[in-house]
């Protein structure tokens, strides 16, 4: 077969990834541009809105501040869930102390949490950030466990023979060992986050995205408050999408790999 | 590289003293005496399953004996000591793939607290003796597996050990690789003042490259014959595997496998 022109193939697949969504927010603009209903305003409103309040700065407020506790409580999760991970997943005496305890403040549901957290630590940012952190603490810790200890048994005896010392050990082996399950613990926490930051916003808070899209109902200012849920949306969206991107960037040599395994395994 | 300039009294016999190891209820190796000399080459051969990792694993360290005792110059073995250097069978599972060739390499002298510069310098000398100094910057993903199993080697050099055990080193490579390396080896073995042992159950590679052989089997596996190959140290592939001795030799070992 002839090759084909590179920039075709790119404007296919393109076109492959993008004709769904395309189509849905067209149709969604087109059905509801005459809509009169109180509350299913106008795509085209709902966007006007969003723009407005975007560029008149205080939606922008509200973005900057729920996105700075997400990534405050994702840091603390990711931080905290790695090193306690990578304690249990290497120490049996540690596993053994811990997973009674773990087992059951895991099988309780983070949101549960919200209001006791508001009422003990009042409605500043501190509250959302340690709400967003212990929810998103549990699949970063749950996978830092798994990814230890699936670590292949030749690479450890590797380290061992070779008597690679503790701290060497944990950042150089463990660690890069258990980096790709580590890294799906994050992606799963990085939608956990989304999730807990509008809750954590909903109760005694006075800014961020959760606040603005709760105030707006409470006003009835429904475009206002579509316009919040579309901007959540979005922000999720681009989380996840910069995540696979870094996530790319750091396990390079995971996926190249893996894909190389069958060609050199004799 | 530093381990041409050893003096050679620092090397040290690595003796093993009636040795046992048992798995549960299982004896896998029973009563095992083994004397390594420094500077000598030693293949111990026997069936699959026979228990020759097993033993590789309490030689180096990385298992404990059920009795008896390994020792290096007389200091008992327990955990894996710096006079060992180790070769996995499993080269592909025993590289880092997140590490760059030279740095693999490098890796363990990292681990002595042996500066970068240093630490390159030698790494490159020991891919260098292996014929890789090209692939210093590849991952090991990248490399076939006779060069990664070189790869192997090249980290177990850098070690600087006195002592380099292989364990099945060539097991899973195709025939042509295999014998490129079990040259490599001999002429290591000739540059350097190092001893080694290799586990296989090809009897003619055993035969091919060791001083003496020694033959494990039954179950509990056992030492049954020790076989001195007097070869000389130059071997190569066509004349010394047609000499008569080394014939003679093989199918002594053959039959000792094969009741």
């Amino acid at each position: 077969m002839s090759a084909r022109d590179p920039s075709q193939n790119r404007f296919r697949s393109i076109v492959a990834l993008w004709w769904l969504p395309v189509v849905l927010v067209a149709a969604w603009w087109i059905f509801s541009a005459s809509s009169q209903s109180f509350y299913f305003p106008p795509l085209q409103k709902i966007l006007a809105v969003l723009v407005r309040d975007l560029v008149s700065g205080s939606l922008l407020v509200d973005l900057f501040i729920s996105v700075g506790n997400m990534l405050a409580g994702l840091g603390f999760a990711i931080l905290f869930g790695i090193l306690l991970g990578l304690a249990i997943g290497e120490y049996g005496a540690v596993r053994r102390a811990t997973t009674p305890t773990l087992n059951f403040l895991r099988a309780i549901p983070p949101a549960a949490i919200v209001p006791i957290v508001i009422i003990a630590m009042g409605i500043g940012s501190a509250p959302k950030i340690f709400i967003i952190a212990l929810a998103c603490f549990w699949p970063v810790l749950l996978n830092t466990i798994d990814g230890v200890r699936g670590i292949p048994t030749p690479l450890i005896d590797t380290a061992r023979a070779f008597r690679i010392p503790l701290g060497l050990r944990f950042r150089r082996v463990l660690l890069m060992a258990a980096l790709p399950q580590i890294m799906a613990g994050i992606r799963v926490a990085v939608a956990v986050a989304l999730v807990l930051m509008v809750i954590s916003e909903f109760f005694g808070a006075s800014a961020g995205l959760g606040f603005y899209i709760n105030e707006s109902k409470q006003r009835f200012a429904m475009p206002e408050t579509w316009a919040g849920t579309v901007l959540v949306g979005i922000l999720g969206y681009l989380m996840s999408a910069l995540f696979l991107r870094i996530e790319r960037w750091m396990l390079g040599w995971y996926f190249q790999d893996a894909g190389s395994s069958a060609k050199t395994a004799r | 590289m530093n381990s041409m300039n050893r003096p050679k009294s620092l090397a040290k016999p690595l003796v093993v003293d009636r040795m046992s190891k048992s798995f549960g209820a299982v004896d896998v190796i029973l009563d095992l005496n083994l004397r390594v000399e420094p500077g000598e080459f030693i293949c111990i051969v026997g069936p699959s399953g026979v228990g020759k990792t097993t033993l590789l694993r309490c030689l180096s360290g990385l298992a404990a004996p059920s009795s008896g005792q390994v020792s290096v110059g007389g200091e008992v073995v327990r955990e894996p000591l710096d006079e060992i250097a180790l070769v996995f069978q499993d080269y592909r599972g025993s590289l880092m793939p997140w590490m760059r060739t030279l740095e693999n390499v490098t890796f363990p002298l990292q681990g002595r607290g042996i500066g970068r510069e240093q630490r390159d310098r030698t790494g490159m000398e020991c891919l260098a003796a292996v014929g890789l100094e090209n692939a210093a910057r590849s991952y090991p993903w990248e490399l076939s597996g006779g060069m990664q199993q070189r790869v192997a080697i090249a980290r177990a050099l850098a070690y600087d050990a006195h002592i380099l055990l292989m364990d099945e080193p060539f097991g899973s490579l195709d025939a042509q690789t295999r014998l490129g390396l079990e040259d490599l080896v001999l002429d290591l073995r000739r540059r350097l003042n190092i001893s080694i042992v290799v586990v296989t159950h090809d009897i003619d590679e055993a035969v091919y490259l060791a001083d003496r052989v020694v033959v494990l089997a039954g179950r509990p596996a056992t030492v049954v014959d020790t076989v001195t190959v007097d070869l000389g140290l130059n071997r190569d592939q066509m004349t010394t595997k047609s000499d008569p001795r080394f014939v003679q030799y093989r199918n002594r070992v053959l039959k000792e496998i094969m009741q």
